[in-house]
């Protein structure tokens, strides 16, 4: 039970500046955008209000955005269900298994801070053909296997995943980081006593790291999960969304209905919709935890 | 790689092992987190090399080679064209700036969702919750209608106003999930020592959540530094352009000099690594002193 | 919601933010202010210089350009024309913001939304300026142009692409054609001809596939290129200039044969292996470096290329030729290019300071000719240049070249110059898809059409 009780000018001073802030640069925006939503606009001259003709077309009469919309998923669900796991296996082993921790999760997270410019263009050249010099490529063919090589960017089936693999790379670092940190949080002396109770190694990070780490676990869904739905820098550094739009993902779309096709308010409409994603998205998230949370304890 | 890391067995947390099963195991745990190590170092290796090159050595795309000629030239082109130093300055003050604003902001409001009895504080969260995953290109131009109106266009404020309010739903998320676990007893005893709300939060909650407000900070940091598209639209100025626009500059209509922008590259990722190096111990370390009250 | 005016809103979402800014100071916001006065002369002077521009007062004007590379002889050029002005009009400083082009694109949409556009931006012709000069954002430069007998400069018939409704809106820094660059010693070693035909060309990029060679380079990630190409095959299939405005003005669909028997065309030499391989993650500058480190055998792109070639490997080495792009199944004629009225110069209406701003851009545009002869990046520039090319060390390539423009029977601008944006990247992806998939032609025109009608204003 929360027991400070304090006036409503106390509360004001502690949360007014941040949620003014706030509301005024990112919320408001949000409605002007739901509002632009509803316009036949190119953004620059006279708008038009048409209502919810753009959710109707984006809906129901788009060849492009279901699949952005899948691709978007695509992408939160191999972050979420291969990349989280991963992370968190590694962290448990480093808090096993390594003293110095400090040089090792720093280095894990490098790519992170790299400017996804570099990113972009290190894995251009992994991903090149053959005769570009393209990693991959030639170490299938030195290995005899010519027929596994791809135009692994170029390939309208396979270039999604192609994309897919790099984000899981660069944000591996991130997620081992904050689970690594989590994990170092929980106490010391509940591993004493659980060896007391015959618990140790795996066994005690099956019934103590597990049920411990929800939380930080958390923190690292919802980041995942803003991610996938934001990400934009890497695939208009490797593809553009091209070919053919076969990398487009929400964020993608939406850039390119609203500032190349000068359709601001269909763009509008979609980035309307990734507010709704994101509102069921942490609703979800949350009764999903809560859940896990009661049955750990 | 793996000298790095001291084989010793004694980890700090976790004092229980198995001692047969060290010998192969670990041998194979620590062969992953070399591989994991190289894989994840790489690029700024690949990168270091990438920076000496000549624009056609690098255009060429030949994955394993070594520049034909150390191109240093690249580095005083960074440094001169790019205004390395300018920029240096503008991106170190408007991040700095930031962040310290952030992490004010977003704990004062986690502190009052958490901590005090009000009947908004979930309405308040949920309202955070709601912008978490806005992407910035949405606003671009209801913001750049704001900032026309309060006549902070072209300056560092356009910049630092929106960084900060993009950051705080997922700070005050983070942190109010932190504060949420504190125990109400550091209160009730701060209460009975007389304490204000005010000096429960400086100097008991504040305290405890270092853990927590350095995550904050590390996310933060890696949305600001590299942030180009807010940056190119709301500044026009060339002595406040920050970091990402020496990178950009390079790439203009029809000609790309990528072995400069290499070598600006690693001189703009250079004060990251080397800060981040250089505090990754006391970020740990902290963390950990944060779990003993956790 | 309908009776909520957009501005209101957010004018007034504007006056509570300023108001609290001025009150809540911030850590951000009191560190700041010491740097914002000096950091932004524009805010500050504005009031009062927008009465008269009296030639005491101080004056700035924003120079927003896509040449921010130093590498890139326009960089210099620029920033030499800027300072001799400086020079002669103390009171005036021409502030540069230099960006790349995809970012420029985006922040003068993003200012134009708000009227807040610079004194001086960079729009591409027809089409694409459109909206801003509908928006009425451009100042007519009708009497400047007149004044220094600054319009005599340019080539005949090339302003028009910048004017609406006798309103001259912009001034081109090019006037380019698109043609075929080859490697002469690749041909020779390969035992391939110069292509008259289209038909020839597609043997003789199977002829230099045979031998391990790439024969044509292109950067379709930046989906235009692909798009230039395809247009110059629709401009012979269908027998001259005008397709596209033939259906602007509802004379021809997508879906007629000329259209249709580009498409089969152009899929003819994609099925062929001309590109290569990946060609859609390549961008328009790693594209055109596979021609220039003589790693593929030709290159099809605007003459604005010609420096850069010239410059290059394969350029030093007087390796590269040139050829017009050939007739396609008998049709078209060769002397018809395809036209790319270059990026131009346009002044915002709402410019502080008008007078100087336009005073300045004469300026500017008389010097430029002169000073991009002298930095060897003439070919193509949209205004007469009398000089002795060859004398000056023009490359034989760059000469060529040259001695085409004289070719010059007529033509059509690109697509996205013609058609709206909306229809454009219809258009853009469609085409991209050939080179990673064999679609069936008569479905292409099917889906531009498609595009075309959803998007008609």
């Amino acid at each position: 039970m929360k027991v400070l009780k304090v006036s409503g000018w106390t509360i004001a001073a502690f949360v007014l500046p941040c949620l003014f802030l706030y509301v005024c640069l990112v919320f408001a925006p949000i409605i002007v955008s739901v509002y632009n939503g509803m316009l036949d606009w190119n953004g620059i001259g006279q708008s038009k209000f048409v209502g919810l003709a753009n959710f109707e077309k984006m809906f129901t009469n788009d060849s492009l955005f279901w699949p952005a919309v899948g691709r978007t998923f695509l992408l939160a669900g191999f972050s979420m269900l291969i990349q989280l796991p991963v992370a968190l296996f590694v962290a448990i082993l480093i808090s096993r298994f390594v003293r110095r921790t400090g040089f090792l999760v720093s280095s894990y997270f490098l790519p992170v801070i790299l400017s996804v410019a570099v990113i972009g263009q290190l894995w251009k050249t992994i991903y090149n053909p053959a005769p570009m010099g393209g990693m991959i490529n030639q170490i299938l063919i030195n290995l005899g296997l010519d027929s596994w090589t791809h135009s692994w960017l170029t390939e309208p089936k396979i270039a999604i995943y192609a994309i897919i693999v790099v984000a899981l790379w660069q944000y591996l670092g991130y997620h081992i980081l904050i689970q690594f940190t989590g994990i170092q949080n929980i106490p010391a002396d509940i591993y004493e006593a659980a060896k007391i109770d015959g618990a140790s190694g795996f066994k005690a990070d099956r019934y103590i790291t597990l049920p411990l780490i929800v939380p930080i676990f958390k923190i690292s869904v919802v980041l995942s999960f803003i991610g996938s739905l934001q990400s934009f820098d890497l695939i208009m550094v490797m593809t553009g969304g091209g070919p053919a739009n076969a990398t487009n993902v929400l964020a993608s779309y939406m850039y390119n209905m609203s500032f190349l096709s000068m359709k601001y308010g269909y763009g509008s409409a979609i980035a309307s919709f990734l507010v709704v994603v994101c509102l069921a998205a942490t609703v979800v998230i949350n009764l999903l935890f809560n859940r896990l949370d009661k049955r750990f304890s | 790689m793996s000298q790095s890391v001291t084989l010793k067995k004694e980890a700090p947390v976790v004092k229980v092992r198995n001692k047969r099963r060290v010998s192969v195991g670990k041998i194979a745990v620590f062969a992953f987190f070399g591989v994991l190590l190289v894989t994840q170092l790489y690029p700024l290796i690949w990168l270091l090399i990438y920076s000496l090159k000549t624009n056609e050595e690098i255009l060429s795309g030949s994955f394993f080679s070594l520049p034909a000629v150390w191109q240093w030239s690249n580095y005083s082109a960074a440094i001169e064209s790019g205004n390395y130093w300018k920029y240096l300055y503008n991106s170190g003050f408007v991040t700095i700036v930031t962040m310290v604003s952030i992490i004010l902001l977003a704990s004062l409001t986690a502190f009052a969702i958490t901590r005090f009895r009000w009947k908004y504080g979930q309405v308040v969260m949920l309202i955070f919750l709601l912008g978490m995953m806005i992407p910035m290109q949405a606003t671009l131009l209801p913001l750049m209608l704001i900032f026309k109106n309060i006549d902070i266009l072209n300056t560092h404020l356009s910049l630092i106003l929106p960084y900060i309010a993009f950051q705080t739903p997922i700070a005050v998320f983070i942190l109010s999930g932190f504060m949420r676990t504190i125990p109400t007893e550091i209160e009730e005893s701060a209460i009975v020592d007389g304490a204000g709300v005010f000096r429960i939060f400086g100097s008991i909650v504040l305290p405890v959540s270092i853990p927590p407000v350095m995550t904050v900070c590390i996310l933060a940091f890696i949305n600001i530094w590299n942030e180009y598209i807010m940056a190119a639209t709301f500044i026009s100025s060339e002595k406040l352009k920050t970091l990402p626009f020496g990178v950009y500059s390079f790439v203009s209509q029809y000609s790309v000099n990528y072995g400069a922008i290499g070598a600006f590259l690693v001189l703009g990722a250079l004060p990251v690594v080397l800060i981040y190096f250089l505090l990754a111990e006391k970020i740990t370390k902290g963390m950990v002193a944060g779990a003993v009250k956790g | 919601m309908k009776f909520l005016n957009r501005k209101m809103l957010l004018s007034a979402m504007a006056g509570v933010l300023a108001v609290s800014l001025a009150a809540c100071g911030s850590s951000g916001n009191n560190k700041n202010d010491t740097s914002s006065p000096a950091a932004s002369p524009n805010a500050s002077e504005s009031p009062k210089a927008s009465q008269s521009g009296g030639s005491n007062e101080k004056v700035t004007i924003t120079f927003q350009n896509i040449y921010p590379d130093p590498t890139d002889p326009k960089y210099n050029m620029l920033r030499k024309i800027v300072a001799q002005y400086e020079a002669d009009h103390p009171n005036v400083k021409i502030e540069l913001d230099s960006l790349n082009t995809d970012q420029q694109k985006l922040k003068l949409k993003t200012q134009a939304a708000s009227k807040e556009v610079p004194d001086i931006t960079i729009v591409n012709p027809a089409a694409q300026m459109k909206p801003f000069v509908d928006a009425d954002l451009f100042a007519p430069l009708n009497e400047m142009v007149e004044k220094n007998g600054l319009k005599g400069t340019f080539q005949e018939g090339i302003l028009d692409y910048y004017s609406f409704d006798g309103n001259l809106y912009a001034l081109p820094d090019g006037n380019n054609i698109a043609l075929i660059y080859y490697n002469k010693k690749m041909f020779e070693e390969a035992g391939a001809k110069v292509p008259t035909t289209f038909e020839e060309l597609v043997d003789t990029v199977k002829q230099l596939k045979s031998k391990g060679m790439t024969p044509i380079a292109i950067g379709e990630k930046d989906s235009w290129t692909g798009s230039f190409l395809f247009m110059n095959v629709l401009l012979r299939t269908n027998g001259g200039p005008g397709f596209l405005q033939d259906v602007l003005d509802g004379k021809k669909t997508f879906e007629d044969p000329a259209f249709v028997e580009a498409v089969d065309a152009f899929q003819n030499l994609v099925q062929a292996g001309a590109f290569q391989e990946g060609a859609t993650s390549f961008d328009y500058n790693a594209g055109e470096n596979l021609f220039k480190t003589g790693k593929a055998a030709m290159y099809f792109m605007g003459s604005w290329a010609t420096g850069g070639i010239e410059t290059s490997t394969v350029g030093e080495n007087g390796e590269v030729g040139v050829f017009k792009f050939p007739t396609v199944g008998g049709k078209g004629n060769p002397d018809e290019f395809m036209l790319a009225p270059g990026s131009a110069f346009a002044v915002s209406k709402n410019s502080k300071h008008l007078e100087e701003t336009l005073d300045f851009l004469n300026y500017f545009m008389l010097n430029y000719p002169k000073e991009a002869f002298a930095v060897k990046g003439a070919v193509g520039v949209a205004q007469n240049i009398d000089e002795d090319f060859k004398a000056a060390g023009y490359s034989d390539m760059a000469m060529e070249v040259l001695g085409m423009f004289k070719d010059v029977k007529g033509g059509d601008l690109a697509f996205d110059n013609t058609m709206n944006p909306g229809t454009a990247q219809v258009h853009l992806s469609s085409i991209q898809n050939l080179f990673v998939a064999k679609k069936d032609s008569a479905e292409v025109g099917k889906e531009h059409q498609k595009g075309y009608e959803e998007n008609k204003e």
